[in-house]
C-alpha cells in the first residue's frame, strides 16, 4: 500500500533510537503549547501525516483536509515568528472545520499519537531537526528535549569606514566619545539606542559591540557611520561581519561538574582553583561553553545564531545525564 | 697513547697523538698524514690557553641548547627535588619544556611567562599521575602571579593538546595534612592540642566527601575546603579541649596559612551538620547549635547516608512543585506524577533541597529581562533620523568651551 511504504521511508529517516522510548515515555506531548498541533506537520513529509491521520479510525477526518502547504520553508531565525502564526492559523482552521474546543483537539492530537505508538511502535509524528522552539527534538526521547532558548547576551561585529579617521578631531567634536592615546589608540564611542558600544581607530575600521541581536548590531554600526560622516569623513559602510555571539541560558538544576570532566574529558576543562566553571570546547559547531554548577551556561564564539542553538541543544542530553537525583 | 679511528689515507689503525711544536696533531704511524689538530684536549683551562678550538664548537653538551630551554630544564629539575617527585616525573616534564619552547606560539612569549613554563610543566606532570599537587603550591614555589600562572598553563595545555585529569581530593587531602604540625609534640603546642595523624585524615577525608556529596566542593577552590574540614575533624576528636580554640588559632598552630574563604566553607559545613542532626533520633533532644554539634561529628558521619536523604529533598522536588502549577496540559502524566511527588516531601521540619549554595542564596539578579517583541522587529536597514545623530555632536560654542577646558587640564 501506497501509505505504508511511504511511512516506512519516513520512519527510517528518523532515529531508530526512538523507538524503544516513545512507548516508555507517554508524555510525548506534554509540554505542550497552543501551536503543538502542527508541530508533527511542520516538515515536507506532511504527506505521510496525512496518510497515518487516514489510518486512525477514531479521528476527525478534518486533519486531511488541512491545507499544509502554507507551512514555508524557513530558516532558524524566522522559525520562531512562523510557529506563532503557523500555529494559530491552524487553531483557527480546525475550529472552523470542528464543533470541537482546543482543549479536545489537544487531546485528539494526543490519543493520535498513542494508536500510532501501538501500531508502528516506532517514530511518529516526530520530525527531523526542528528550531529550539519546538517542545521537541527528534533523535532524542522526549523526556530530554530542552524547552530552552539560550537568550543572545552580546554580539561582536567589525565595519570597515573606509577612510582614515582624525581621531582627535573626533574625541573633540563628538560628546559621545573618548579618547586615551596612552592607554588604548581608538576611540570609544557610545549610543543609547540600541545601547552599544564601538572601537574607531584611525584606520577606519571600527568595532561594534554590546548589541542583542545581529540586527542591533547591523543598526548601531550604521548609527556610529553616520556620527562619523558627520563629523565631516567620507565613511563608507564595507564588509559589516558579526564575529562573536555570546548566548546563555539555564537548564534549571545543578550540575556535577566533577563528573562532567570525567567523563568527557577531551572537551572539557575544570580548573576550581583558576575558574569556578567548567570550559567545555565543542567540536561541532566550534562553540566553548561555560557550564556552572548553577546549571547556567554560557555560549561563546559563534558566528551564527543557529550555532548557539545547536550547541546548547548538543550538550542538554549530556547535562541532563548529570542532573543528580539525590 | 691509542686514539680512535682509522686514517683515511692508507687505512691503518695506528694512530698516534704528537706534538708539533706545542700543538697537539693526530697523526697517522703508517703515512704520516695528519688527521687533526687541536682534537684531543679534554679541559676548558687547555683550549682556552691555546685557543685551538672555537668556542661555539666546544663539546660542552649545553651549550647546543638555547639559553631559554637551559634555564628551564634546570627550573623543572630543582622543582623535582624541592617536591622531591619521582625521577620519572622529572623527565616527563623535561620533554614537555623542550616541546614547550620548541612550540612556535612559545616564541615570542614574555621572558616572565618563559619562567613559568618550567613550572607548568611539573604540575601537569603531577596531575596526570595523580599526584596531588596545587597551583597554589607552585605558585609559591616560582613567587608567581596566579593570574599569570594560570595564563600560561592554560596555553599551554590548549597548545600541546594535553588531558590534564581532574585533581583528586582524597589525595589533596593526605599531602596537605602531612604539611600540618599538630602531630607531633612541639614546643608551642599545648599537649591537649596534639593528635594522631591518621585519626585526623580518616575523619578529615569523610567530612570532605560530605562537603562534595552536598553541593559544597563543586566549583570552589579545594584547600580551603580541606583546611575547613581538617578543623573540624580535629576538634571532634576531642572535643572538650579544642571547642574553644578558633580556626585562626588552629592554623597557626599547625603552621599553615588560612585561605580566606575557609571561615566560609566551615559556615556551610556546620548548616550542613546541623541539618544532619535535627534528624538523629537521639539528638532531637538536645538544642543543637554550632558549637555543641560538633561533639556529634562521629555519629553523623557514621550515619551520613540515611542522615543526608532525610534532611534533605532531592532537589528537583522543587522545580516539579513549581513547574506543576505552571503547566495547563490537561491529564498529562508528567504534571500528576510532580504533584504526587510533591506532597511525598514532608510538609514538617524545616528540609530544604539538596543544591548548591549558589541556587540556595541567589544574589539579586540585576540582568534585564528577555527582549520585547518591539526589540526583536529590528532589522537593521531602518532609516536613521538625523536628529538622532546630532545629539551625539558637539556644537560648535561647546566645542571652544572644551578645548579651553582641556588647555588647563
Amino acid at each position: 500500500m501506497d501509505g505504508s511504504s511511504l511511512l516506512e521511508r519516513y520512519l527510517e529517516r528518523c532515529d531508530g533510537q526512538f523507538k524503544d522510548d516513545l512507548s516508555t515515555s507517554p508524555q510525548l506531548f506534554t509540554p505542550m503549547s497552543p501551536y503543538d498541533v502542527d508541530l508533527p506537520i511542520q516538515t515536507t513529509e506532511d504527506v505521510l501525516f496525512g496518510s497515518q491521520f487516514n489510518q486512525s479510525k477514531e479521528l476527525p477526518t478534518d486533519f486531511s483536509s488541512v491545507d499544509l502547504s502554507f507551512l514555508p520553508d524557513i530558516t532558524q531565525d524566522n522559525k520562531e515568528q512562523n510557529l506563532f502564526e503557523d500555529g494559530h492559523e491552524m487553531q483557527k482552521e480546525l475550529d472552523g472545520s470542528t464543533s470541537n474546543e482546543d482543549s479536545s483537539i489537544l487531546t485528539h492530537e494526543s490519543s493520535l499519537a498513542y494508536p500510532d505508538a501501538s501500531q508502528a511502535t516506532e517514530a511518529s509524528g516526530v520530525c527531523p531537526p526542528l528550531t529550539p522552539m519546538a517542545p521537541m527534538t527528534p533523535v532524542t526521547p522526549a523526556s530530554e528535549s530542552s524547552g530552552i532558548v539560550p537568550q543572545l547576551q552580546n554580539i561582536v561585529s567589525t565595519v570597515n569606514l573606509a577612510c582614515k579617521l582624525d581621531l582627535k578631531n573626533i574625541a573633540l567634536r563628538a560628546r559621545n566619545a573618548e579618547y586615551n592615546p596612552k592607554r588604548f589608540a581608538a576611540v570609544i564611542m557610545r549610543i543609547r539606542e540600541p545601547r552599544t558600544t564601538a572601537l574607531i581607530f584611525s584606520s577606519g575600521k571600527m568595532v561594534c559591540t554590546g548589541a542583542k541581536s545581529e540586527e542591533q548590531s547591523r543598526l548601531a554600526a550604521r548609527k556610529y557611520a553616520r556620527v562619523v560622516q558627520k563629523l565631516g569623513f567620507p565613511a563608507k559602510f564595507l564588509d559589516f561581519k558579526i564575529q562573536n555571539m555570546v548566548g546563555s541560558c539555564d537548564v534549571r538544576f545543578p550540575i556535577r561538574l566533577e563528573g562532567l570532566v570525567l567523563t568527557h574529558q577531551q572537551f572539557s576543562s575544570y580548573e576550581p582553583e583558576l575558574f569556578p566553571g567548567l570550559i567545555y570546547r565543542m567540536v561541532k559547531p566550534r562553540i566553548v561553553l561555560l557550564i556552572f554548577v548553577s546549571g547556567k551556561v554560557v555560549l561563546t564564539g559563534a558566528k551564527e545564531r543557529s550555532e548557539i542553538y545547536e550547541a546548547f541543544e548538543s550538550i542538554y542530553p549530556i547535562l541532563k545525564g548529570f542532573k543528580k537525583a539525590s | 697513547m691509542a686514539a680512535r679511528g682509522s686514517c683515511p689515507g692508507c687505512g691503518s689503525a695506528a694512530l698516534v697523538e704528537d706534538s708539533h711544536y706545542a700543538q697537539q696533531q693526530l697523526v697517522c704511524a703508517a703515512c704520516g698524514c695528519v688527521l687533526a689538530e687541536g682534537l684531543l684536549t679534554t679541559t676548558y683551562a687547555e683550549e682556552e690557553h691555546l685557543r685551538e678550538v672555537a668556542y661555539s664548537q666546544s663539546t660542552g653538551q649545553k651549550e647546543q641548547l638555547s639559553r631559554c630551554l637551559q634555564r628551564g630544564i634546570r627550573r623543572v629539575q630543582d622543582l623535582c627535588k624541592v617536591l622531591q617527585l619521582p625521577t620519572v616525573f622529572e623527565e616527563t616534564a623535561v620533554s614537555y619544556v623542550q616541546r614547550a619552547l620548541q612550540h612556535p606560539s612559545f616564541h615570542l612569549v614574555s621572558l616572565e611567562k618563559k619562567e613559568l613554563l618550567g613550572g607548568c610543566c611539573v604540575f601537569v606532570t603531577c596531575r596526570q599521575h595523580n599526584w596531588p599537587l596545587t597551583m597554589g603550591t607552585i605558585c609559591s614555589l616560582l613567587y608567581a602571579k596566579q593570574e599569570l600562572f594560570a595564563s600560561v598553563y592554560l596555553s599551554l595545555q590548549k597548545e600541546l593538546g594535553l588531558s590534564v585529569p581532574a585533581l583528586s581530593l582524597a589525595d589533596l587531602v593526605k599531602t596537605h595534612l602531612n604539611s600540618f604540625r599538630l602531630f607531633q609534640h612541639t614546643a608551642d603546642v599545648p599537649a591537649p592540642f596534639v593528635e594522631n595523624k591518621e585519626k585526623v585524615v580518616a575523619r578529615t577525608m569523610q567530612i570532605v566527601e560530605l562537603a562534595s556529596e552536598t553541593w559544597l566542593v563543586t566549583g570552589r577552590h579545594p584547600i580551603p575546603i580541606v583546611t575547613a574540614a581538617a578543623f573540624l575533624s580535629w576538634q571532634s576528636l576531642q572535643p572538650a579541649a579544642r571547642l574553644a580554640c578558633t580556626l585562626a588559632r588552629f592554623c597557626k598552630l599547625a603552621g599553615v596559612d588560612l585561605p580566606p574563604p575557609a571561615h566560609l566553607r566551615l559556615k556551610e559545613l556546620l548548616e550542613i551538620l546541623l541539618r544532619m542532626a535535627s534528624q538523629l533520633a537521639w539528638l532531637r533532644v538536645f538544642n543543637m547549635d554550632k558549637k555543641t554539634v560538633v561533639k556529634h561529628i562521629g555519629d553523623l558521619l557514621q550515619h551520613r547516608i540515611f542522615l543526608l536523604k532525610n534532611a534533605f529533598c532531592p532537589e528537583d522536588e522543587e522545580e516539579q512543585r513549581a513547574a506543576a502549577p505552571g503547566e495547563a496540559s490537561p491529564g498529562s502524566p508528567g504534571a500528576a506524577g510532580g504533584a504526587a511527588q510533591g506532597e511525598g516531601c514532608p510538609s514538617g521540619g524545616k528540609r530544604r533541597p539538596l543544591l548548591p549554595p549558589c541556587l540556595i542564596n541567589p544574589r539579586k539578579r540585576l540582568r534585564t529581562a528577555a527582549p520585547s517583541a518591539s526589540d526583536s522587529a529590528v532589522t537593521g536597514e531602518e532609516p536613521i533620523s538625523d536628529s538622532e545623530i546630532e545629539q551625539y555632536l558637539r556644537g560648535p560654542e561647546e566645542i571652544r568651551a572644551f578645548r579651553k577646558a582641556q588647555a588647563w587640564l
